[in-house]
């Protein structure tokens, strides 16, 4: 099982959120629009801000160095 | 006879509706209600207040709108506003007796988080599963009778752009309202609801006697939350001492605050959907998906955001032109029927120089309004909007503000008001005094009117791509973005000095793409149109009779008034000469573009002699207007500009521009309705063709050169294009900031800008032509 910052997913691949870290605040956020632990997501548009899938809603983001999304890859879908 | 009536209750009821962002709240809220709500704000915040009405089984229900909110827990006052609302603790709304809470069937999973919140309030409640159809297309099933005996509330299906299930959802309204409230879900340990009561108790030693438990519970779950703050105003340190020792407690207990909310409640949320609803296993790939391929990738996504604006803003000009036509007809029309009706004098003039003229020239630019309005609602409805917002974010950091900004700075475009108050969605507070200090530089539609008088007036009606493409609609398209263009050099230094800071993260949601309603764009159209209409009723109409006056008196009009009546005697006995005159002008330019030199002689001929019939007419009419233009120039308006024009003569305006253009501080459209009444008071404009156009192109110097020429346009634009002259945007931002000073600043910098950027844009062009 391989954990890596949600950046660093490539379009299409598929995982599973392990951890949300930064400030509280924001991390909050982001739980509330459906970005938490172990939702499965998936890829859209890799790239800074990304398009990610999580369950059937598209989500938009970019992160700064104050906060990291740790992935559980699952697999490659390319 | 039908059977029994149900119980009515005498007075009306009080129903709030709360929900996610994109579940289609606002197609349900006005579905339910129909046309007619009352807009306005609660006090002291920028919560726009959305009350409607509708009568079901002899029933009257009040509906009250909430913003659209992912979750119940208040971190600004903004925020708060739906707290106060739902714990009926709001004086303009009253006592709430019933909750509607509409959640996207499609993705019922995250929406329950909010509605486990709702339910915590104690509250009757019903919930509504919109897009009930998208939700089957993606082969979600949900089990309904079931979730309700769950839930303990009723639970609608119901697909609102289709109006589908409407009278369902009143009837489940009706079926709780006024009765007693839920029982709130445990959905926290018991350790939680201990801590609760004993803050309860703690409160009421305080002095505090019904803290609902709702209240309680935000204030231990909250930490810096805006409950808390408004509380320690009361209690100090005293208070966050106390919730501090029960975090502490609820943290050895396994209970971490803020991390253990959304755990719980989701957690809370999967279970009451166990064996409720199943939802496919494969993540389906929708037409939405495809779409964005294309409209989000890097070069086609732009290219195809650069065309859309393109299209619009070409559509507005050439859409709008024949209805805008018809509109200075009818104005006209109403200017020599007014005329005609009474003999000369100041009442006369009041009403066709100050109203029709003023009023009037500014009511024909509805039809563009209402264009412009129409294309960013069908933009927003559709989901166009967040894409744009996504596309714009790479652009947005560069200058230090994210894709957040984008929406607000998009919708200035159509007035920076809404724009500004779009703001609060820009949880940075440096993020959001650069995004209200830059909105004003959008292209707002108070300036369209501005641009097309200018435009129409100087630049040829040229052509290319067999009408597609005109020289017109193209410059409308440049003048709209030119404001944009400088904003971002001053976003960029706004960010670097004064709210210098790190680049805040980004998350927003991408909804699926829909069919816009019909519905709720034209509401939208029909809203602003009538706030245009209201506006030029209101503000523009007084400013108009007060230039007016400014530019009547004191002078003398009783010699005037006497050449005037002369005029429309001599006008009435030489009816037939004059009808004749007109047609054999346009016989004639009919005939000179086919260029048949004999026929054009003999038409030549009869206007000669038509002409000097004529000739004591036009005479007098160059007398008439000679008199007046020395009573407007003698007028305290008159006076006033002399003394200010060589402020704005490097400009290259004239002093009746200046005037104009300071008459328009309390909006930008007023320099419209001015020049309207400055050049049919100066009478420079001759009656048989009373367009603001022409007398524009006529208007001289007094030595006679024209005082209008492209360099001269191009630099009345690009002040408009900079210059804050709005004194309703100056409000919000004195209210949103909540100071004098950012308003202040806000008017310095951009007048300056503005007159810098019309000197340059004058010297340039004439340099250049």
């Amino acid at each position: 099982m391989l954990v890596v910052p949600l950046e660093m997913m490539t379009t299409g691949e598929q995982g599973r959120i392990h951890a949300l870290d930064g400030s509280p605040e924001f991390v909050v956020r982001l739980q509330e629009m459906g970005l938490r632990e172990g939702v499965p997501v998936q890829m859209v548009r890799a790239g800074s801000p990304c398009i990610l899938s999580v369950n059937d809603q598209r989500l938009s983001l970019r992160f700064e160095d104050s906060t990291t999304v740790l992935v559980e890859l699952l697999k490659c879908t390319r | 006879m039908p059977a029994a009536p149900p119980a009515v209750s005498t007075r009306s009821l009080t129903v709030a509706v709360i929900g996610n962002p994109n579940t289609g709240k606002s197609t349900i809220f006005t579905a339910l209600t129909g046309m007619h709500s009352l807009i306005g704000n609660y006090p002291g915040v920028t919560v726009e207040k959305k009350i409607g009405n509708f009568r079901h089984q002899q029933q009257d229900v009040r509906l009250v709108d909430l913003p659209g909110t992912y979750s119940l827990s208040p971190r600004s006052l903004d925020e708060m506003v739906s707290v106060e609302v739902l714990l009926g603790r709001q004086a303009e709304v009253g006592r709430i007796d019933a909750v509607v809470c509409i959640a996207d069937a499609s993705n019922l999973e995250r929406n329950l988080y909010l509605v486990s919140q709702v339910l915590d309030l104690g509250l009757p409640t019903v919930l509504v599963l919109n897009m009930w159809d998208v939700a089957q297309s993606r082969g979600i099933t949900i089990d309904v009778e079931k979730l309700s005996q769950t839930l303990g509330i009723p639970v609608v299906p119901c697909e609102a752009h289709r109006h589908r299930q409407i009278d369902a959802v009143k009837d489940a309204v009706l079926s709780v309202a006024g009765k007693n409230g839920v029982e709130s879900p445990r959905v926290f340990p018991a350790a939680f609801y201990d801590e609760g009561k004993q803050l309860g108790s703690q409160l009421r030693d305080w002095g505090e006697p019904d803290v609902p438990f709702y209240v309680t519970e935000r204030l231990l779950l909250d930490v810096g939350g805006q409950i808390e703050s408004t509380f320690a105003a009361r209690f100090s340190t005293r208070l966050t001492e106390v919730l501090a020792a029960a975090r502490e407690r609820l943290k050895a207990s396994g209970f971490r605050v803020p991390a253990a909310e959304a755990k719980a409640r989701y957690a809370w949320s999967r279970q009451v959907l166990t064996g409720i609803m199943v939802v496919p296993q494969q993540q389906q790939v929708t037409a939405s998906d495809h779409l964005d391929r294309w409209l989000t990738h890097k070069v086609w996504g732009l290219t195809v955001f650069v065309l859309i604006m393109f299209v619009v803003f070409q559509s507005i000009s050439t859409l709008a032109a024949p209805v805008m036509q018809l509109c200075e007809m009818g104005q006209q029309i109403a200017g020599d029927w007014v005329s005609s009706l009474m003999s000369p004098g100041p009442f006369r003039s009041l009403l066709v120089d100050g109203v029709i003229a003023g009023v009037g020239g500014i009511l024909v630019f509805l039809p563009q309004i209402c264009f412009l309005f129409f294309f960013i609602a069908l933009l927003e409805d559709c989901g166009y909007m967040a894409r744009a917002a996504f596309l714009m974010d790479k652009l947005m950091t560069k200058v230090g503000l994210s894709g957040k900004s984008f929406v607000p700075l998009m919708s200035s475009f159509a007035c920076a008001i809404p724009g500004i108050m779009a703001t609060r969605t820009i949880e940075n507070r440096r993020d959001r005094m650069v995004t209200i200090l830059v909105a004003p530089l959008m292209s707002c539609s108070a300036r369209f009117p501005v641009y097309t008088l200018m435009i129409a007036a100087f630049f040829p009606d040229i052509a290319w791509a067999g009408g597609w493409i005109t020289l017109r609609g193209v410059l409308i398209f440049v003048m709209t973005f030119f404001g944009a263009f400088v904003a971002i050099p001053v976003a960029w230094l706004l960010k670097k000095t004064m709210f210098r800071g790190e680049t805040p993260p980004f998350v927003m949601e991408l909804p699926s793409y829909k069919w816009p309603s019909a519905h709720i764009v034209l509401l939208r159209v029909y809203e602003s149109a009538r706030a245009f209409v209201i506006r030029a009723g209101t503000l523009i109409f007084a400013t108009s009779i007060l230039i007016w006056a400014a530019s009547y008196f004191p002078g003398d009009h009783t010699e005037l008034n006497r050449l005037q009546e002369q005029v429309d005697e001599a006008k009435v006995s030489l009816n037939t000469e004059i009808s004749e005159k007109a047609e054999l002008e346009k016989q004639k330019s009919t005939l000179s573009q086919k260029g048949s030199a004999p026929e054009l002689t003999e038409i030549d001929q009869k206007l000669a002699a038509i002409e000097s019939k004529l000739e004591p007419l036009e005479t007098l009419i160059t007398t008439k207007n000679a008199m007046s233009e020395h009573l407007l120039e003698t007028s305290y308006l008159g006076r006033f500009g002399k003394t200010i024009e060589p402020a704005v003569k490097p400009l290259g305006w004239d002093w009746r521009i200046g005037v104009g253009v300071l008459a328009s501080f309390p909006a930008r459209e007023v320099i419209v309705s001015t020049l309207g009444t400055i050049y049919s008071l100066g009478g420079d404009v001759d009656e048989a063709d009373s367009g603001l156009q022409n007398a524009l192109r006529e208007s001289k110097w007094p030595d006679n050169r024209p005082v209008y020429s492209i360099p001269v346009a191009i630099s009345i634009m690009v002040f408009f294009a900079l210059c804050a002259q709005c004194v309703s945007t100056l409000m919000v931002i004195r209210r949103e900031t909540n100071s004098w000073g950012w308003p202040l600043f806000t008017f310095t910098y951009m007048t300056v800008l503005a007159y810098i950027g019309a000197f340059l844009a004058y010297r340039l062009f004439a340099f250049l032509l």
